[in-house]
């Protein structure tokens, strides 16, 4: 579930890649491309944190 | 545009200001071998912050970032996807090696081998493959340093006798501090190269073009294909970008400064904190890269490996002295506070690794701290005389680093996964790595647009299974 969960980030920045690989819509102006990285760069946190809460949990 | 040295001098007090903070802050700390290489084991999460992020903002955030989206664009978006992968991954590992580390009070890279394989053949044989990649990366690091008091200087300086002075005081100022200085140090530089990222990345297209937004606009229409990575096999296309980034993001916590580092933390939940929050810091990068593509409108047609310069030639061009002189000595620090982390890393596993474990030389506390003191001069001076050498080829030897750290991950990693994995396995399973890897990126040749990185690690991986199963290489575990 952890391994799972950490799995979601890291896909959408490898493997996902070539199926976002557009520059429109741009958001705010940013590649549509260069907005999908960056929106995981941010959420790959969140992730990270729930997989902590779910080990001190576990704990 | 005068040929004043302001800009040098700026440099100079920056990068001497910066030494003086580190060895200041470190003049009562005690040196044993422990506090020197890896901090006493007792960084928290700053230390750590400024340590693990280090790799990432090195000289190649200034220069490299830039001068890729200068030159190609959408490439460029690779590095920050792999350093948010690695610390997906570091999440999980990076506590992991720190227990091993801790309860068997290890110190550098290839004592981890040494202690989880039971192999003191192994330790030493990675020992001498890390040491071979350290001294070019260090060499690296040097040539981006001469850019940077090249352009600083206006072209009317040497800059080769500046970059052999400063890397001397850099050298010194690692013998005399250790790790935790270098920590010091690199708490200054990523303030000073933080500052220099929003400078390049925000305050330059809104000089120019009113916002960042109206920058990649002007891209949109004139270089519409900088904007999205080139299809499938292609040069710097999809598929090199996938396998770019599962190669880098698996060898990031492999580099042998970067193992170091995982050791010096206080706890796992500082390295696990870490993890946590240095994603955020990636997101930084998006401004070299808006650096980049703005100097592409702003100073067009540079070619070959000028293209590392752009966005400091628009800054050269463009802005007062003392606004360069600032961002070169950001560029600088950033330049030579990794080189010093691996420096220390360098001059650590060859004193305890190859001279004392195998040549049984000096093994006790005090002459070991010597030694690697005297060791870390060593490292630098080879270094230098290589970087000297071979000035043109060292671009070419990035690819060696990046591509033989990462063979050294699937002994660690099965080190936790495979009870079954052996010395044999792992040894052969680098050996087979790296000979699959190296020719291939020295030839230039990649394969179905992979990174010939990620197939040497294949080859790695179904050596190390095979041969751990054969019935010869089965003793040499030790029971975890």
């Amino acid at each position: 579930m952890r391994l799972l969960l950490a799995a979601v980030p890291f896909t959408a920045l490898t493997f996902a890649v070539p199926f976002v690989n557009r520059d429109q819509p741009r958001i705010a102006g940013i590649p549509f491309l260069l907005c999908w990285i960056v929106a995981w760069a941010l959420l790959a946190p969140a992730f990270l944190w729930a997989i902590s809460r779910l080990e001190r949990h576990d704990a | 545009m005068t040929a004043t040295p302001l800009a040098l001098i700026i440099v100079a007090v920056v990068v001497l200001g910066t030494i003086g903070f580190a060895l200041l802050s470190v003049r009562r700390i005690k040196m044993d071998p422990q506090q020197y290489m890896v901090g006493g084991r007792s960084f928290g999460t700053i230390f750590l912050w400024v340590l693990l992020a280090g790799e990432i903002y090195t000289t190649f955030t200034f220069l490299g970032i830039a001068g890729l989206s200068y030159s190609q664009g959408a490439p460029a978006y690779y590095v920050m996807a792999y350093g948010v992968c690695a610390y997906l991954i570091g999440y999980f590992l990076a506590p992991a090696i720190w227990r091993v580390a801790k309860d068997a009070n290890l110190l550098t890279g290839p004592d981890f081998f040494e202690t989880r394989y039971n192999s003191r053949a192994l330790g030493v044989a990675v020992a001498l493959l890390w040491f071979a990649m350290i001294v070019p990366y260090v060499a690296l690091q040097l040539s981006g340093l001469q850019i940077l008091l090249r352009i600083a200087g206006y072209g009317a300086y040497d800059a080769t006798a500046s970059v052999c002075v400063a890397f001397v005081v850099l050298a010194l100022f690692v013998f005399t501090a250790g790790l935790r200085g270098t920590a010091w140090a690199s708490v200054v530089k990523d303030v000073f190269v933080l500052g220099g990222v929003i400078f390049a990345g925000v305050a330059i297209p809104m000089h120019f073009f009113g916002s960042p937004a109206a920058m990649i606009q002007r891209i949109g229409i004139i270089h519409p294909q900088m904007l999205v990575l080139p299809l499938g096999t292609a040069y710097h296309g999809t598929v090199w970008f996938v396998s770019s980034v599962l190669l880098s993001a698996i060898g990031f916590y492999m580099g042998p400064h970067t193992m170091t580092a995982v050791y010096s933390s206080r706890s796992a939940q500082a390295l696990r904190r870490n993890a946590m929050l240095l994603p955020l810091y990636q997101v930084f990068l998006c401004l070299m890269i808006f650096a980049g593509l703005s100097a592409a409108l702003i100073v067009p047609g540079l070619k070959g490996t000028a293209v590392d310069q752009s966005f400091l030639l628009v800054v050269q061009r463009y802005y007062p002295s003392w606004v360069l002189g600032l961002i070169a000595a950001a560029g600088s620090l950033a330049a030579l506070v990794p080189a010093s982390a691996l420096l220390l890393a360098g001059a650590g596993l060859i004193t305890k690794n190859v001279l004392g474990d195998w040549l049984g030389i000096a093994t006790g506390d005090k002459e070991r701290t010597l030694l690697t003191r005297v060791l870390v001069l060593v490292v630098a001076v080879l270094a230098l005389l290589f970087w000297l050498d071979a000035q043109r080829t060292v671009v070419e030897l990035l690819l060696l680093y990046y591509n033989g750290i990462t063979q050294f991950a699937p002994g660690v990693i099965a080190s936790f996964l495979w009870k079954r994995a052996t010395a044999w396995g792992v040894g052969l399973g680098i050996a087979a790595g790296l000979s699959v890897a190296v020719p291939l990126a020295a030839l230039n040749i990649t394969p179905l647009g992979i990174n010939v990185g990620l197939l040497g690690l294949a080859a790695n991986i179904v050596v190390l299974i095979g041969v751990s199963l054969l019935p010869f290489s089965r003793p040499l575990r030790k029971s975890p």
